[in-house]
């Protein structure tokens, strides 16, 4: 196996991959990548065993064949050696030798039969959207998924399309105390699908969109997968039952304030400057056509803000971690925001006004 | 004078300290009896104001008892980031005087002064000093200063006039200053010890001291012979540089190495109920899970892992532990098994609700039902059915407690 290209071209490559590339393994090979040169193109995989990514490009083929280097490593030699070294990459026994510029640096190899790769996978349904839809849809609800919660279902993204009456791919996620649902259109409707994405797919994926192009989602038996600019995603499903999140959004909440959405998302930004370090309390006030917010610390330091809004709701007080408000104020879109709430114990939901694709419900905090 | 003395040792003590936070910043509580507590019927007196105490309240009484006694009290749920602020102000005054300050808890603390008669001036002159600054930091607060040239004295006489106190026990006067105290002031001895003392006819301090130590060894077991020490105003422990709450724990030896899943995950569950008590009844929660498995070879092993939230409740620390035992990658047999609960916080009222998709508010009550079956008729008087056909392991409990009121 010999092949060479720009370091350039090398680096894209292995930037694409090398967020799943494992740092310590039980399984030494899943600290390398494969490499495949074959018909003109290098492919370069890495794998968590959860999540799978593969990246192509064309580069100069002077023999086929197939190996695995350590990722991270050839990742850091490619990042470090100056703009326009051509790179070459030549197989030589158990070794890969790597020259560039005036540089040659000899890597170990494992067999690229031991490289643990997905099957081909059976594809139930094909998906088609552009890239900025599914981006935005994975922005608004991503940081809603759990994290390393024994509810294991809950640590991940369910995506949801085609059940009941519903037109486009909706997202939700959930932490237990908040929850976030988006929904995208699509240009057809699709057979019913649930799926469970985990965390690392997700954010990986998020990371790697771009906001042009379209975007093929492939969903199988138990896996996921996505391909877009020469890139190939491949994700395990978390094998679970998502909790029936419907059953938490609040229907109607009898009082509804109208805010200036970024008026009041810097008033609680600023508000949050005083607030605990670990509990993030913040307790709003809510007179006529008034939001009155107060934030609190040990140190009996004190914030206070007042926010005009549309109001004319029953008297009201309740608490709120006010990272959660902050989350979904920056991610709703549109210049006006509608906040439903019922009572101080009750949920609340964060829409934008007039808008339902984005749905944020947070749980108060007992203050 | 102070060169005198072999060391120089004080105890500082906050009068009712949680009470007199809340006093503090409520000009409205002051001169008014309080009780720190939780509102509700559950649970005990944390602390109770001055004003409240010549109703018969004290710490640690049920607080339906503590409102019976004394009606016309407020009562004033804890606020212990608030405590907590306050107490690193009075640290770091007992820092500025002593490098060597072994904190208790929150507001009580030992401190090394030997050899610094020179820059503190004498016992007296120091401890007065010690009580200006307290007051200074704090906005006026008060605190008890005991010293003497042990622990032990120390400790006794910083609550030998009790609130805003300053008792200086001489070393050559210590015995004879211990003597008429009742035994109820010897360090360690619990409501049973005294009753088993005043059994033995031991009422004071001095009587302690004047008994045979082989003697009171024989009714009394390790203990007897360190109460005699103490009465003899011995106390050779030196003050220890603060620990700090870590972790709480609980492992057991078992009777027979285990192998099979549910044979360990039975284990952990125990392990869990009793972490999980005793983190509510220290008013705790938990960042973290780890469980320590040791092998039949001996060798232990740890595996850790973060909450997604704090937590005492015993299903989630069972929950988590069950989850870590695919990290172990060992098939066992193991001989011991445990879990602590580590990155301990202050539970505070403050609390973020659910939004009702778990069963978390259902555990907790059941946590809250079997903690009162415990404290009523004693440990082990609940059990889960699971529990009642299998092994009991030989080896006692071991209490990995380590715990204090922190200061971060």
């Amino acid at each position: 196996m010999k092949f060479s290209a720009p370091r350039e071209d090398l680096l894209k490559l292995l930037q694409a991959v090398v967020g799943v590339v494992e740092r310590r393994s039980t399984m030494p090979i899943l600290s390398n990548v494969l490499l495949k040169v074959a018909g003109g193109k290098l492919s370069v995989t890495a794998t968590d065993l959860e999540v799978e990514l593969v990246a192509d490009a064309p580069v100069d083929v002077e023999a086929s064949g197939e190996t695995t280097v350590p990722g991270r490593k050839l990742h850091d030699i490619c990042r470090l050696l100056p703009d326009g070294t051509r790179v070459t990459a030549t197989l030589s026994g158990n070794r890969m030798v790597i020259k560039g510029g005036r540089g040659r640096y000899t890597l170990a190899t494992l067999s690229a039969g031991d490289f643990p790769v997905v099957d081909e996978m059976a594809t139930r349904q094909t998906l088609q959207m552009p890239q900025q839809a599914l981006q935005g849809l994975l922005q608004r609800t991503q940081f809603s998924m759990a994290q390393q919660d024994v509810r294991y279902y809950l640590n991940g993204l369910l995506l949801e399309a085609g059940t009941d009456g519903l037109q486009g791919l909706r997202a939700v996620a959930t932490d237990g105390h908040r929850l976030a649902l988006s929904e995208v259109g699509l240009s057809e409707t699709p057979e019913a699908h649930r799926v469970i994405v985990p965390r690392k797919g997700i954010l990986e994926l998020n990371r790697l969109l771009h906001p042009e192009g379209d975007v093929l989602m492939m969903i199988g038996e138990s896996h996921l997968r996505v391909e877009f600019d020469g890139l190939r995603m491949t994700s395990t499903l978390i094998d679970g039952q998502f909790p029936d999140y419907t059953r938490v959004i609040p229907l109607d909440p009898p009082n509804s304030v109208i805010a200036d959405r970024e008026q009041l998302h810097h008033a609680l930004q600023r508000a949050a400057v005083l607030a605990n370090d670990k509990l993030r309390g913040v307790r709003l006030e809510l007179g006529e056509n008034s939001a009155v917010i107060h934030a609190n610390n040990p140190e009996q330091e004190e914030a206070v803000e007042t926010v005009e809004v549309e109001y004319g709701g029953a008297e009201l007080e309740i608490g709120f971690n006010v990272n959660y408000l902050l989350d979904a104020l920056q991610h709703i879109e549109g210049d006006n925001v509608q906040v439903g709430l019922r009572d101080g114990d009750s949920s609340c939901l964060i829409t934008g006004q007039g808008d339902s694709s984005t749905q944020y419900v947070v749980m108060p905090m007992r203050l | 004078m102070q060169e005198a003395w072999p060391r120089v040792i004080a105890h500082a003590d906050m009068d009712a300290f949680y009470a007199s936070v809340e006093q503090l910043d409520d000009p409205g509580l002051r001169g008014q009896p309080l009780l720190v507590g939780p509102r509700s019927d559950r649970g005990v007196v944390l602390t109770a104001s001055y004003e409240a105490r010549p109703f018969g309240v004290g710490s640690a009484m049920p607080m339906t008892r503590a409102r019976r006694l004394c009606p016309q009290a407020v009562v004033v749920p804890p606020r212990f980031e608030r405590y907590k602020a306050v107490s690193k102000r009075v640290m770091r005054v007992f820092a500025d005087f002593s490098p060597a300050v072994e904190a208790l808890s929150l507001d009580e603390a030992f401190l090394d002064m030997t050899g610094t008669g020179h820059i503190f001036g004498p016992p007296e002159t120091f401890g007065a000093r010690l009580k200006n600054a307290i007051s200074e930091a704090t906005g006026g607060l008060s605190a008890s200063v005991g010293i003497s040239a042990t622990k032990y004295v120390a400790k006794v006489a910083s609550g030998y006039s009790k609130p805003d106190g300053l008792t200086i026990v001489p070393p050559e006067r210590a015995k004879q200053w211990l003597a008429p105290q009742p035994v109820a002031m010897l360090w360690g001895a619990g409501p049973k010890t005294q009753r088993r003392l005043a059994a033995l006819g031991l009422a004071t301090i001095g009587d302690v001291a004047a008994a045979d130590r082989r003697w009171l060894a024989s009714k009394l077991g390790k203990a007897g012979s360190h109460f005699h020490e103490l009465a003899q105003a011995k106390d050779p422990r030196p003050v220890a540089r603060s620990r700090t709450a870590k972790s709480i724990g609980s492992e057991r030896t078992l009777a027979s190495d285990v192998k099979s899943e549910t044979e360990i995950a039975f284990q952990l569950r125990r392990a869990a109920d009793a972490v999980g008590r005793r983190l509510r009844r220290n008013g705790y929660v938990a960042r973290g899970v780890r469980v320590k498995l040791k092998r039949s070879d001996f060798r232990s092993l740890t595996r850790q892992r973060g909450l997604a939230e704090p937590t005492d409740v015993s299903e989630d620390l069972y929950r988590m532990a069950v989850a870590l035992l695919p990290e172990f990658n060992d098939a066992g047999p193991f001989r011991l098994i445990g879990i602590a609960a580590y990155e301990l916080d202050r539970r505070t009222e403050a609390r973020q609700l659910h939004l009702g998709m778990g069963e978390g508010s259902r555990q907790q009550r059941l946590d809250a039902v079997l903690d009162q079956a415990d404290e009523r008729f004693g440990p082990g008087a609940v059990h889960r059915a699971g529990d009642l056909i299998r092994q009991s392991p030989i080896g006692p409990e071991v209490d990995l407690d380590f715990l204090l009121d922190d200061g971060d």
